[in-house]
């Protein structure tokens, strides 16, 4: 596909305006976290008067931001991390060995993703209490518990994202040679498929840090004191009942995203560069 | 290939039982619970109701409606949805000078929670159309949409879209960038044009990320909660609420613990029967390496 | 190389500048740390959990302050206003409640009554209107928080009582002012300031509202055919003819509308008066009574009581009902609930000197008890203002429906809601 210069600008200029209408309302999350209640009551559209960090100020100490920050980075990095490599694990199986148990598990697997939440977490946190008693362990309020819970949920998309995978794009042969030059099923898997699963490790590693990330409603069930806050529910402090801290709010939502932008354009390298060495292998 | 038990075992028990758990458990505990009247609270009395609940599912006009309201907000809304991420795919692996700022840019949506996004969706749908009508004086396309039914649920439908096409987009790229530069350049040695490019070549060869993405979008439209919470409440007068709205406020508002639990059940039934056939009909078509 | 750099520095500005402005943060964080290490000689915990994320702050300064005075470690969770009770149900489902906690109606206390510790022995009951205490099989569960009162809050500047003091001189405004481009009287799309709120009036201004409310249960009187209602509808009829859909405004707008003088008065409560503090507000407010059938009282309620949870051990529970003991007693305590938390006192004796103009109204109207009830909150079927008013109230602003088939349609989610 060839273009004169001209008409690649052109498209080029077009692609980017797509993307800034695209981008209105995360415009707005922006300059709002600039204005005060009567400012924003007057132009919410409208670009701050003047620059003030005022709220930001205000969000990170009513938050104890590094403290939620804290806890939001152990929770997502390990949860994630168990998710990728077990799903990893487990996905590679199913389709290697494809008999009636793996295939039922699947099914499982995937049924189980279309569950609303809701119906389920009362059931859950009174097994979690039950659980906690038993063995002793905290379950509830503790971010060990939070994060089994995550493996639990994160298990059926991992599942089927790197099942999908691996059926399509992982050819049995290179396994058989490997097999052949001496390497177990433990081997085989770490050193000659993981490898070539990078891409869609990292997508899904993308997906799950950004459901972790951001949600809210699992851990405002299971994390009720202060020092386990994660961000989401930090934040949750400037919903009011009946009005929002909108620029509080804000500010603390421009905070909670920078770092996940930023983890995605490290990540995003990475989904190309995997594909780059897959296909000089191949 | 042939595996060994244990290592089968090993591999997929330690995920298997923590995902029984987390989430097998719970769901069949409540699914007891669709059985009972029950106010909610581990102290009220649980009084055994049979099928009553269930039954009484086909005569609550709210949530039929809701449910057929549901159902054709997810076609539409999945369409739109996967059609605008493969193109924003398509677009963004395509050798553009700014393709790496606009599949960042077209991925932030998803980074803003659905529950601030409804409520910035409100002023934008709400104050910004009627001032350009105001401006423009095309107040019969430009007026606050959330005051009419009609278009309140397309306003659901605009802002789904708008957060999901950018996460199903990733998972395009993922399904395009594995495709190899010879399979491409092949054709395009052979003259094959830009479209017969994407229909001939691309779109067989990322027929697994088509179902993932058409399974993910299903699921999560049906599932939709927090923008419909958020952008519309479910007003006006109702014309917007969708059924896992309906179910919570069943259970949490109107404390019908058990009543919302076999809504949830018979939801979750036709959820799966519909999404099934997807994947039978997608997965199908795949193309195994 | 050149992105990874630039990726690392605006990561380490965002760190940089995220440090340099926590910096008060931080500190806060490590004053915790260091009553943490005082509270070696620690004589308990308690946990509190409310609904009010507007006293966060200061109820987790009042937490350290009680710390210092008796020892006693007080941690304060907090959740967004609308997650509140849901959570607050789940956390009790799964034995792992807070040790004291809000309710805020009587719908709650009676479904929660298995949770809810007597409080009979607290020191202050005597002080406190037997009206305002909650009770739950005649034992005292709840001990108000504050009392919240509603009416229409208007400008002083703009209008006059005597504009509003009847339905019709009220109709008569709110025409007059959409003629001059004005809104007379705002409501907002949520669902208690929608309908919720005004709604109580009419039943309120019944002889018995409990009685009332049973027989329009029951079926045997509709209250389009009763006149407070009736005039109520002339009020709505005037606000849907001449003033802007109350649907296309928030709660944010229709208070900002207020502050800036562009709207007369609106239906609100005191509450509301914490929203004008970033406005410069030039003018004098005060809370009318809406005027149906001549009425001349504000409605004013316990938006909320305290409750101790039974489930806590005897030992938490001693400490929870101390601690309520001190807050309602003590100097200390007074101070944070008029002033901190700028309620309006409930005990007798408790003299809050510097409330906002809309609180003193609601605490004048209280002392000279020229008040009438929240039935919303004592009689109404639970959820019945979220799930069904909301509905007919956007229906009636979004249709042509006539005010006469609202009021009917109001009528039947009433029945609807009580027989479900």
């Amino acid at each position: 596909m060839k273009r004169k210069p001209v008409g690649k600008i052109i498209v080029n200029i077009l692609v980017i305006l797509l993307c800034c209408v695209w981008l209105v309302p995360v415009y707005m999350v922006i300059v709002n976290a600039f204005k005060s209640r009567a400012e924003l009551y007057e132009n919410i559209f409208a670009f701050p008067k003047h620059f003030t960090l005022e709220y930001f100020q205000g969000a990170l100490k009513k938050m104890d931001f590094l403290m939620a920050f804290k806890n939001s980075i152990i929770v997502t990095v390990i949860a994630v991390g168990i998710i990728v490599l077990l799903s990893a694990m487990t996905a590679w199986m199913f389709v290697r060995s494809n008999n009636k148990l793996s295939k039922f598990l699947y099914g499982l697997l995937i049924l189980t993703m279309l569950i609303p939440f809701q119906t389920i977490m009362m059931p859950l946190m009174q097994e979690m209490n039950q659980f906690g008693k038993f063995f002793g362990i905290p379950f509830k309020d503790s971010l060990g518990g939070l994060i089994f819970m995550y493996v639990g949920f994160g298990a059926g998309m991992g599942v089927f994202l790197f099942h999908g995978f691996i059926k399509s794009s992982v050819p049995v042969s290179l396994e058989e040679a490997a097999i052949i030059d001496g390497c177990n099923t433990w081997q085989l898997f770490w050193r000659i498929v993981f490898p070539i699963l990078k891409s869609i490790t990292v997508t899904v590693i993308i997906l799950d840090v950004i459901w972790i990330w951001n949600d809210y409603l699992l851990p405002s069930l299971t994390l009720t004191s202060i020092k386990n806050k994660t961000i989401p529910l930090a934040m949750s402090l400037f919903f009011g009942q009946y009005t929002i801290e909108w620029n509080m709010a804000m500010a603390a939502l421009t905070f909670t995203i920078i770092p996940v932008i930023i983890f995605y354009l490290l990540c995003q390298k990475h989904i190309i560069k995997g594909v780059a060495a897959g296909a000089v292998k191949g | 290939m042939k595996i060994k038990k244990g290592w089968y075992a090993l591999f997929t028990a330690p995920l298997m039982i923590m995902f029984c758990i987390i989430v097998i458990i719970p769901f069949f505990t409540g699914m007891g619970y669709s059985l009972v009247s029950w106010d909610g609270l581990a102290k009220s009395e649980k009084v055994f109701v049979g099928l009553s609940n269930y039954a009484k599912i086909f005569s609550d006009k709210q949530f039929l409606t809701s449910l057929v309201r549901t159902t054709l907000f997810t076609l539409i809304t999945v369409v739109i949805v996967n059609v605008l991420a493969l193109a924003f795919a398509v677009l963004v692996t395509t050798k553009l000078k700014v393709r790496n700022v606009a599949r960042t840019m077209l991925f932030l949506p998803y980074l803003i929670g659905g529950l601030i996004l409804g409520y910035i969706w409100q002023y934008v749908l709400g104050d910004a159309m009627s001032t350009i009508g105001d401006m423009t004086g095309l107040t019969n396309i430009f007026f606050n949409w959330l005051v009419n039914k009609k278009m309140a649920f397309c306003a659901m439908i605009v802002v789904s879209t708008w957060q999901m096409a950018g996460y199903m987009m990733i998972v395009y790229i993922a399904g395009l960038e594995a495709i190899s530069d010879d399979v491409i350049e092949a054709a395009e040695v052979d003259g094959a044009g830009f479209w017969r490019t994407l229909i001939n070549i691309k779109l067989p060869l990322i027929m697994s990320s088509i179902t993932i993405c058409l399974f993910l979008t299903l699921s999560n439209c049906f599932k939709i909660y927090d923008v419909n919470v958020s952008l519309t409440g479910g007003g006006p007068n109702n014309s917007t609420e969708m059924v896992s709205m309906n179910i919570f406020n069943e259970i949490f508002t109107k404390s019908h613990f058990g009543y919302g639990q076999a809504k949830a059940i018979v939801f979750f039934v036709i959820i799966a029967l519909i999404t099934l056939i997807q994947v039978k009909i997608t997965g199908d078509k795949e193309v195994s390496a | 190389m050149k992105k990874r750099k630039i990726v690392s520095l605006v990561l380490a500005t965002v760190l940089g500048a995220s440090m340099v402005l926590g910096g008060c943060g931080s500190k806060g964080g490590s004053d915790a740390s260091n009553t943490e290490g005082a509270s070696g000689e620690s004589k308990g915990k308690i946990t509190i959990f409310q609904q009010k994320t507007e006293i966060y702050d200061q109820l987790k300064e009042l937490a350290k302050d009680y710390e210092k005075e008796t020892g006693v470690e007080v941690e304060v969770w907090q959740i967004s206003g609308d997650d509140y009770y849901q959570n607050l149900k789940t956390y009790m489902s799964s034995e792992s409640g807070p040790t004291v906690f809000s309710l805020s109606s009587s719908t709650e206390i009676a479904e929660m009554s298995a949770y809810l510790e007597d409080l009979s022995d607290l020191s202050f009951l005597d002080k406190i209107n037997d009206d305002l205490i909650a009770k739950s099989d005649d034992k005292t569960v709840g001990v108000p928080m504050t009392a919240e009162g509603f009416g229409l809050v208007y400008n002083k500047n703009l209008i006059s009582e005597d504009q509003i003091n009847t339905t019709d001189a009220l109709v008569q405004t709110i025409k007059d002012a959409a003629a001059d481009g004005e809104t007379g009287l705002g409501l907002s799309q949520e669902a208690y300031f929608l309908i919720g709120q005004i709604l109580n009036t009419p039943f309120a201004l019944q002889d018995d509202p409990a009685q009332f409310c049973q027989d329009v249960y029951d079926g045997k009187v509709n209250i389009a055919d009763v006149k407070e209602f009736q005039e109520l509808g002339q009020i709505f009829e005037a606000i849907k003819e001449n003033q802007k859909n109350p649907l296309e405004v928030s709660y944010d707008d229709n208070c900002g509308d207020f502050a800036t003088g562009k709207t007369e008065m609106i239906h609100q409560g005191n509450w509301c008066y914490s929203l004008f503090s970033s406005y410069d507000v030039d003018f004098d407010m005060g809370i009318a009574p809406l005027p149906i059938a001549g009425n001349k009282s504000i409605a004013v309620g316990i938006p909320s009581v305290w409750c101790v949870n039974t489930d806590a051990s005897d030992s938490d529970k001693q400490l929870a009902k101390d601690f309520l003991n001190w807050l309602y007693t003590s100097e200390t305590g007074a101070d944070y609930l008029t002033n901190k938390f700028g309620f309006i006192p409930v005990v007798d004796g408790m003299e809050a000197d510097n409330l906002d103009p809309l609180s003193q109204a609601v605490s004048d109207a209280i002392a000279e008890g020229n008040i009438i009830p929240w039935t919303f909150n004592e009689e109404w079927p639970a959820g019945i203002i979220t799930t069904y008013l909301v509905q007919n109230a956007e229906e009636y602003f979004s249709s042509d429906m006539t005010t006469d088939e609202f009021l009917r349609a109001l009528n039947d989610s009433f029945v609807t809601a009580a027989n479900e």
